[in-house]
C-alpha cells in the first residue's frame, strides 16, 4: 500500500514538471513567432486618400512678439478652428503686412488679390470692401443664417448696392487712449470738445511734453469723423442728410472742414508730429512712448485695450474715451469684416466656413476672448474697466460711423488718404477740394 | 551583546543599501550612456535627414526655376520667329505660372505687356545679378495680383541679332504648389527669403505656426531672439557665399535646429527651423522606451528587495517572538524553580519550626513525665505536672490538626458540609470563644452587625466558624494588651435575592504587618516572625487555611495593614438564604403580629427592620418614649416591645413600661454585661434581656421564653457529664499503648474493657459474646487483618438481636468530617477522634447507650 502510494506521488510530480515544461515551450514558441512575424506585404499607406478641402484665408500678419500671445488673433483663430472642426476643411492662412510706408499697403494688396482671385476668404477694411463691393468682386452674404443675428448698424455699414458683402466678428470702436495719471498730474479734466482738447495739449506742451498726441498714418481721420458727423449721426435726420450728400445737395467738404482745420491746428501748434506720423505704422510708432508715459494721448481701436501686444497692460491708469466733438466725446465705429471673393476657387466652402465663424456660438467665443462689442444682437460681454467710458457712450447710442456703405463716397479709405495729404503739407482747402473731386466723381 | 548584534545588523543593512545604490548608479550610468549615444546618433541622422529634405526642396525649387527659364527661352525663340512679336506677347494669356509677360524691343525704353499697359523695366531690380540658366532674375516684389513674384528677362534673338528682351513674371505661389504640405509632422517652419532684400517672400502653406509670421530676416531674428552677434555674422557670411548653414537655437523656449539653405546659387534662401523634439522624435521614443524598461526593471528590483525585506522582517519578528517565548518560558521555569526552591525552603523552615514547635510541647510532656516518675508520691505536684502535660499535649494536637488540615486542603480533599444555620449561632459561638480570650489580654472586643437581611442561611457553619476564629484569634494574638478588636458583619447589596452577600470584617489596632509580609501572608508555612524568636506560638498555617476555605466557599479575602497601626481583614461571602416558613409560623402561633421598637440609633433601627422583614411581624420603629407614646395614643397596638438599652436608658424604659399594657412584655436589647440591665429587669417585668447584636433567631428564643407556659421547663442543655460506671466495652485497638491508655482511662471511669488487636478479633469476640455482655464497642479504624469499617459492617450483618443496636463508636486518628461520614456509613453509631478526650467520649457513650436503651 505504502509502496503504491509513493509511485502515484512520483508520477504526479513528474506530470507537473512535464506540464510546466510544455507551458514554457509554448510560451517560447509564441514569443519566437511574434518576433519572426513577417510584415503584411500590402501597401502600408492608407488606401482612402482623403479629399483635402481647403479655404484660403487672407489677412494681415501680426508681427510676432515671442513673449506675448496675440489675443486678437487667438480669438479669431478659435472661430477658424471651430469652422475647421465642424466642416472638415483646412483654413490656410495667407498673410501680408507692409514692412514700411513705402511698401504696398495691406488694402492695396487685398484689392489686387481679390481682383486676381488669389484667395477665398478675405479680412477687409471698410474702404476696400466698399470698393470691391461696388465692383461686384465680393459675394452676397445675405443668404447666410447668421445674418439674422446681426445688428442693424452692422448690416448698414456692410451693404453695398443692396448686397451684404462682409460680416465682421467684432464692431470696432475707435477712441482716444489717455494716460489718466498724466491728466491728473496736471489737474486736467478729460476733454469733451475740440477746444478743451487743445487746452489740454497746451498744458502738456507747456509742461515739457513735446508731442502730446501720438499719431500714425492710419488713424488721425478718426478726429475728423468725430467732428464731421457728430451732428449727422446723432441729429435724428441721418437718412435725409445722407441722401443730400448722395444727391450732391450737400457737400462732404462742408462736413469735413472743421475736423481738418482742427488737425491743422494740432499740427501747427506741434501737438502732432506730422512728418513722423506720415511714415508711422499703427501702434508700432506711437505705442512705446505712450506705454512709457511720455505721450499722454494716442488713438486706437477697442481691441487694443485688451491686447497685450498693444495697450492691454499699462503701468498707469488708462482710459478710453470718445473723440472731442461739439456733442461731447464721440466714439468712431467702424467694421472690419470677412468677405468672400465672387470668383474664388473654394467659395462654397468659404461660405460655409464664414457661416460657422459668424454664428452666435462663434461670436460669443470671440467676444468673450477679446471682450469686444459683438456684431450679433444676441451676444453681450463685459468690457475691461478702461473701456467703460467708451462702452457707455456706445450703449447710449452716441457714436459716428467711420464708414458707411450708404454714402456714395467711400469714407474710411479716402479720408485716410486725404489726411495723409494734410500731413504731407497740403492746405485744408486743398484737402476739401479733394473731397469735392471725389463727390463729383461719385455723382457721375 | 544585544547592542553588538544590533550594530552588526545595522552595518549589514547599510552595506546592502549601499550595494543597491551602487547597482542603481551603475545601471543609471549605463542607461545614461546608452541614451546619450542613441540621442547623438539619432541627432546626427536627423541632421542628415533634415539636410536631405532641404536638398530636396532646394532641388525642386531650382527645377521649377530652370523649367521656367527654359520655357521662357522657348517662348523667346517662338517670338523671334513670329512677324509681330508685340502682338504675340499682347495676346499671350496669363496663367498660374506666368502672371505677366512683357516685351521691350531693342532700342526702345518702353514695351508692351499682356496685361495691356505699357511696360518699362522701372520697378524691377536686376542689380543683384542673380540668374537662372544664365538669364537675369529680378529681386522679389509684390505684383499687381498682390503676391510676391519675380521676373526673369531673356533676350529675343533673331538670326543672331537681339531684337528685344522678353520679361516674364512668375509668382512664388507656383513654388508653393510644388512643395509638400508640411514636414516634420508640420512642426517645422519654412520661409523662402529673397537673398538680396532679406525679405520673406513665401511662407508655404502648412509650414510653421499659423498665428504669426515674419516679414524679413531681421524680424525673424527679433521674434526668435537670435541676437547672438557671432551667429548673425556667420549667417551673414553664408548668405554672402550662398552656403548652407544649420545651427541650434531656442525658438519660443524649445531647442530648435535653424537653417538657411541657398537655392539657385543663393538668389533665394530657404529659412526656417525645426524643433529638436520633432527631429529626434524616434530617438526620444527609443529613449523613453529604454527608460520605461529600466524603470520597470528598477521597480521590479525594488519590489524584490522590498519583498525580501518584508519577509526578512517577518522572519525576524517570528524569530524574535520565538526568542521572547523561549525567554519567557525559561523565565517561567526559573520562577517555578525559584518558587519550588522557596517552597522547599519554607517547608524546610517549617519543618525546622515544627520540629521546634513539636519538640517544645513534647519536651514538656516527656520532661513532666520524668518528673512525674520522680515526684509520684507528691499528689499536688503530680496534679500540677499532669495539668501541664495535658496543656502541652493539646497544643501538640492543635499543631497536628492544622498540619493535617493544610495538607488536606492542598490535596483538594476538603468537602464543604452545607447545612442550614443561623448567623446568630455562629456569632454567639465565636463571641463566646473570643470574648474570654480578649478579656484575658485586657482587649476590648466589639461586635457589630449591620445591613444583614437574612440570618437563616445555608453553609458550612463549622468552616465559617473556623474562618472567624482563625482571624479573630490572630487579632487577639497580634494585638497588645489594652488594644481593641472589631468584628463586623455587614450585609452588602444582594446580587441575587436567593443569596445573602455578607462581608466579615476583622479589625484590630495591633502590631500590624509589613508590606512584604502582606504579600505572603496567605502562603502556607509562613509566620509573621520566626517562631524560634517569637513569643507567639502557632503553626503559621492559619491564614493559608482561612484563605483556602474562603475560596472554597466562592468568596474572597482581602487584607490591609500598617505596622503598629493594626490590620483589617475583609472576607466577602455569598450564602444561600433559607426558606423562612418556620419562622413565620412561630410568630403566627404566638399571635405576635406587631412589635414596637424603641431605638435612638437610626442605623440600628434600619438593621432590625431589615432583619425582621421576612418574619411577617409588623415592626413599629420609634426613636424614643415620646414617639412611642404618640403612637400608642393614636391607637397603636403591639404584642411585644423591643427597647435598645444603650440608646434609650432606664428612664425611657420605665416610661415605656407605663405606656404598655401589663401583659405586653418588654425585651431589652443590650450589650453583653450591659450596665444596670439586670437590675432594671425587675422593675420592668415582664421583661427579658437580649444580647446585642440583634438577630431574629435570638429574638425568637427570647419570645419563646416569655411566652412559655408556667409549668413548661425548657430542656436543659444535653451533655451533663454522666459517668460510665458499670459499663463494659469491647475495644479493638492494635496499638498496645493506646489500648493500655484506653483501658486505664475506662477503668478510672469505673468501666471495664476487653481489648482485641484487630477487627476480625473484635468480630469474633462479639460473636462469641452473650447478648448484653458488652454495652458498646469502641472501634479503631486503621487496624491490621480487618479494619474498623469492615468489622463494623460484619458486626451489623450478624444475625443476632443486638447486632444492629449495639453502639459501635469509632475511635480513630482519622479525625475529619469525611472520616466521620465513612464511619457512619459503615454502620457505626458515633465517631470520636483521637487523642481521646474523655469528656467527649463520656458524652458520646452516654448518648449512644441511652439511645440504645430507649
Amino acid at each position: 500500500m505504502h509502496h503504491e502510494g509513493t509511485v502515484i506521488g512520483g508520477r504526479g510530480r513528474r506530470d507537473r514538471w512535464r506540464r510546466a515544461a510544455a507551458g514554457l515551450a509554448a510560451l517560447a514558441v509564441l514569443a519566437l513567432a511574434a518576433c519572426g512575424k513577417h510584415e503584411d506585404p500590402t501597401n502600408l499607406l492608407p488606401r482612402e486618400k482623403k479629399e483635402e478641402r481647403v479655404v484660403n484665408l487672407f489677412s494681415p500678419m501680426e508681427k510676432m512678439d515671442p513673449e506675448a500671445e496675440n489675443v486678437a488673433r487667438t480669438a479669431s483663430d478659435l472661430t477658424v478652428m471651430m469652422a475647421e472642426e465642424q466642416l472638415g476643411v483646412t483654413m490656410v492662412y495667407r498673410t501680408y503686412t507692409a514692412e514700411d510706408y513705402q511698401d504696398k499697403t495691406y488694402d492695396d494688396v487685398t484689392l489686387d488679390r481679390v481682383r486676381s482671385n488669389m484667395d477665398d476668404l478675405y479680412l477687409l477694411n471698410p474702404d476696400t470692401l466698399m470698393a470691391l463691393g461696388a465692383e461686384g468682386a465680393l459675394m452676397d452674404l445675405s443668404e447666410l443664417e447668421s445674418v439674422q443675428n446681426l445688428r442693424e448698424i452692422v448690416l448698414a455699414a456692410n451693404t453695398v448696392d443692396g448686397k451684404l458683402v462682409a460680416i465682421p466678428q467684432e464692431v470696432v470702436a475707435y477712441g482716444l487712449f489717455v494716460n489718466k495719471d498724466l491728466f491728473d498730474q496736471y489737474q486736467l479734466e478729460l476733454p469733451e470738445t475740440p477746444e478743451e482738447f487743445l487746452e489740454c495739449c497746451r498744458v502738456f506742451k507747456e509742461n515739457g511734453i513735446e508731442t502730446p498726441v501720438g499719431a500714425n498714418r492710419w488713424w488721425l481721420e478718426t478726429f475728423v469723423f468725430a467732428q464731421a458727423y457728430a451732428d449727422l449721426y446723432n441729429g435724428g435726420n441721418v437718412e435725409a442728410e445722407i441722401a443730400a450728400l448722395n444727391s450732391g445737395e450737400a457737400r462732404y467738404s462742408d462736413y469735413m472742414r472743421p475736423g481738418f482745420q482742427f488737425l491743422q491746428e494740432l499740427i501747427d501748434r506741434g501737438y502732432i508730429d506730422a512728418e513722423k506720423a506720415l511714415v508711422s505704422e499703427a501702434i508700432e510708432a506711437e505705442g512705446p512712448d505712450f506705454l512709457a508715459g511720455k505721450t499722454p494721448i494716442v488713438m486706437a481701436y477697442w481691441g487694443a485695450a485688451n491686447t497685450e501686444t498693444a495697450y492691454g497692460k499699462t503701468d498707469f491708469t488708462m482710459q478710453v474715451i470718445g473723440f472731442p466733438s461739439s456733442r461731447g466725446r464721440m466714439p468712431v465705429v467702424s467694421t472690419t469684416g470677412f468677405g468672400i471673393g465672387a470668383r474664388a476657387e473654394h467659395r462654397e466652402d468659404a461660405l460655409r466656413a464664414l457661416e460657422v465663424m459668424t454664428s452666435d456660438e462663434a461670436l460669443q467665443l470671440y467676444a468673450e476672448t477679446n471682450r469686444v462689442i459683438s456684431p450679433s444682437k444676441n451676444v453681450k460681454v463685459d468690457c475691461v474697466p478702461a473701456l467703460q467710458p467708451l462702452s457707455d457712450r456706445i450703449e447710449e447710442g452716441v457714436y459716428v460711423l467711420g464708414s458707411n456703405a450708404g454714402m456714395r463716397v467711400e469714407q474710411w479709405g479716402n479720408t485716410c488718404l486725404i489726411v495723409r495729404e494734410l500731413l504731407g503739407g497740403a492746405s485744408v482747402d486743398e484737402c476739401m477740394a479733394a473731397f469735392d473731386e471725389l463727390q463729383a466723381a461719385a455723382l457721375k | 551583546m544585544n547592542r553588538k548584534s544590533n550594530q552588526k545588523e545595522r552595518r549589514r543593512g547599510l552595506t546592502l543599501f549601499l550595494s543597491i545604490v551602487l547597482v542603481f548608479c551603475i545601471l543609471g550610468a549605463v542607461v545614461h550612456q546608452v541614451a546619450r549615444r542613441i540621442t547623438r546618433e539619432m541627432s546626427a541622422s536627423a541632421i542628415q535627414n533634415l539636410s536631405e529634405s532641404l536638398d530636396l526642396i532646394q532641388c525642386t525649387i531650382e527645377a521649377i526655376l530652370h523649367s521656367e527659364a527654359e520655357f521662357q527661352a522657348l517662348i523667346a525663340q517662338e517670338i523671334a520667329r513670329v512677324e509681330d512679336p508685340e502682338a504675340y506677347v499682347r495676346t499671350y494669356e496669363r496663367n498660374q505660372t506666368v502672371s505677366k509677360m512683357a516685351l521691350i524691343l531693342a532700342g526702345r525704353a518702353e514695351g508692351i505687356s499682356n496685361t495691356g499697359e505699357r511696360f518699362t523695366e522701372e520697378g524691377l531690380d536686376f542689380s543683384a545679378g542673380g540668374t537662372v540658366n544664365g538669364m537675369p532674375v529680378s529681386q522679389s516684389y509684390i505684383n499687381h495680383m498682390g503676391t510676391w513674384s519675380y521676373t526673369i528677362k531673356c533676350p529675343v534673338e533673331r538670326d543672331g541679332r537681339t531684337i528685344g528682351t522678353l520679361y516674364a513674371e512668375y509668382v512664388y505661389d507656383a513654388v508653393d504648389r510644388a512643395l509638400p504640405g508640411g514636414f516634420y509632422n508640420k512642426q517645422a517652419s519654412l520661409y523662402i527669403m529673397d537673398a538680396e532684400s532679406r525679405r520673406f517672400v513665401l511662407k508655404p502653406k502648412g509650414m510653421g505656426q499659423r498665428n504669426a509670421g515674419h516679414l524679413n530676416l531681421a524680424d525673424f531674428y527679433r521674434a526668435n531672439s537670435i541676437q547672438d552677434a557671432a551667429i548673425q555674422a556667420e549667417v551673414e557670411d553664408c548668405l554672402e557665399q550662398g552656403e548652407n548653414i544649420l545651427f541650434y537655437h531656442d525658438i519660443r523656449g524649445r531647442n530648435a535646429l535653424n537653417y538657411m539653405w541657398p537655392v539657385n546659387g543663393g538668389t533665394v534662401f530657404l529659412v526656417g527651423y525645426v524643433p529638436v523634439e520633432a527631429i529626434q522624435q524616434e530617438g526620444r521614443a527609443v529613449n523613453q522606451n529604454i527608460f520605461i524598461v529600466v524603470a520597470a526593471m528598477l521597480i521590479a528590483f525594488l519590489l524584490c528587495v522590498l519583498f525580501y525585506y518584508l519577509s526578512w522582517r517577518q522572519q525576524n519578528k517570528l524569530h524574535r517572538e520565538q526568542e521572547e517565548e523561549r525567554r519567557l518560558h525559561s523565565q517561567q521555569l526559573s520562577e517555578a524553580l525559584r518558587a519550588a526552591q522557596i517552597a522547599s525552603e519554607s517547608k524546610t523552615t517549617f519543618l525546622s519550626n515544627m520540629s521546634h514547635d513539636i519538640r517544645t510541647p513534647m519536651n514538656a510532656v516527656l520532661g513532666f513525665t520524668t518528673l512525674l516518675a520522680t515526684d509520684a508520691e507528691n499528689p499536688a505536684k503530680v496534679r500540677a505536672y499532669t495539668k501541664k502535660i495535658v496543656a502541652s499535649g493539646q497544643h501538640l494536637l492543635s499543631l497536628i490538626n492544622d498540619i493535617l488540615d493544610v495538607s488536606k486542603i492542598e490535596s483538594g480533599k476538603v468537602v464543604l458540609n452545607l447545612e442550614e444555620f443561623a448567623l446568630n449561632d455562629v456569632v454567639s459561638s465565636v463571641e463566646a470563644i473570643i470574648q474570654p480570650m480578649a478579656k484575658a489580654k485586657g482587649q476590648a472586643f466589639h461586635l457589630e452587625v449591620t445591613g444583614v437581611r437574612h440570618e437563616y442561611l445555608v453553609g458550612d457553619e463549622t468552616r465559617i466558624n473556623q474562618i472567624l476564629i482563625n482571624l479573630l484569634s490572630n487579632a487577639v494574638k497580634y494585638t497588645p494588651e489594652g488594644g481593641s478588636i472589631w468584628l463586623r458583619i455587614i450585609g452588602l447589596k444582594q446580587r441575587s435575592s436567593q443569596y445573602e452577600h455578607i462581608r466579615i470584617e476583622v479589625e484590630d489596632n495591633g502590631y500590624g504587618m509589613t508590606p512584604e509580609y502582606l504579600e505572603i501572608i496567605f502562603d502556607a508555612f509562613t509566620r509573621a516572625e520566626n517562631s524560634t524568636t517569637n513569643k507567639v506560638q502557632g503553626t503559621g498555617l492559619g491564614m493559608a487555611i482561612t484563605k483556602s476555605i474562603v475560596e472554597l466557599m466562592g468568596g474572597t479575602i482581602k487584607v490591609s495593614s500598617e505596622v503598629n497601626r493594626g490590620s483589617l481583614f475583609q472576607v466577602d461571602l455569598e450564602l444561600r438564604v433559607q426558606e423562612a416558613q418556620a419562622d413565620r409560623q412561630f410568630w403566627e402561633q404566638r399571635g405576635i403580629s406587631c412589635v414596637l421598637l424603641v431605638d435612638g440609633d437610626p442605623e440600628s433601627r434600619e438593621n432590625i427592620l431589615a432583619l425582621t422583614e421576612d418574619t411577617g411581624i409588623r415592626l413599629m420603629a420609634v426613636s424614643g418614649s415620646e414617639e412611642a407614646a404618640a403612637w400608642m395614643g393614636g391607637g397603636g397596638d403591639c404584642q411585644l416591645a423591643l427597647l435598645d438599652w444603650e440608646s434609650c436608658g432606664l428612664p425611657a424604659a420605665l416610661a415605656l413600661r407605663e405606656l404598655l399594657p401589663e401583659n405586653v412584655p418588654m425585651v431589652l436589647l443590650a450589650e453583653l454585661d450591659g450596665e444596670g440591665v439586670e437590675e432594671a429587669l425587675g422593675r420592668l417585668s415582664p421583661a427579658a434581656v437580649l444580647t446585642k447584636p440583634f438577630f431574629v433567631s435570638a429574638f425568637r428564643e427570647k419570645a419563646s421564653e416569655l411566652w412559655a407556659e408556667p409549668g413548661e421547663v425548657l430542656l436543659p442543655e444535653a451533655g451533663a457529664p454522666a459517668d460510665l460506671r458499670g459499663l463494659r466495652f469491647l475495644a479493638a485497638e492494635d496499638n498496645a499503648i493506646n489500648a493500655e491508655i484506653l483501658a486505664e482511662l475506662l477503668e478510672i471511669e469505673g468501666a471495664s474493657c476487653e481489648i482485641v488487636e484487630n477487627g476480625r478479633l473484635a468480630l469474633e469476640r462479639f460473636q462469641r459474646a452473650a447478648e448484653g455482655e458488652f454495652d458498646a464497642i469502641l472501634m479503631d479504624v486503621q487496624m491490621p487483618v480487618m479494619n474498623g469499617h469492615e468489622a463494623s459492617r460484619a458486626i451489623r450483618a450478624l444475625e443476632r438481636a443486638d447486632a444492629a443496636s449495639i453502639p459501635i463508636i469509632a475511635m480513630t486518628a482519622n479525625a475529619f468530617a469525611e472520616d466521620e461520614k465513612a464511619a457512619l456509613d459503615a454502620g457505626m453509631s458515633a465517631h470520636v477522634a483521637k487523642p481521646l478526650d474523655m469528656e467527649l467520649l463520656r458524652r458520646v457513650i452516654r448518648q449512644c447507650t441511652m439511645k440504645e436503651r430507649s
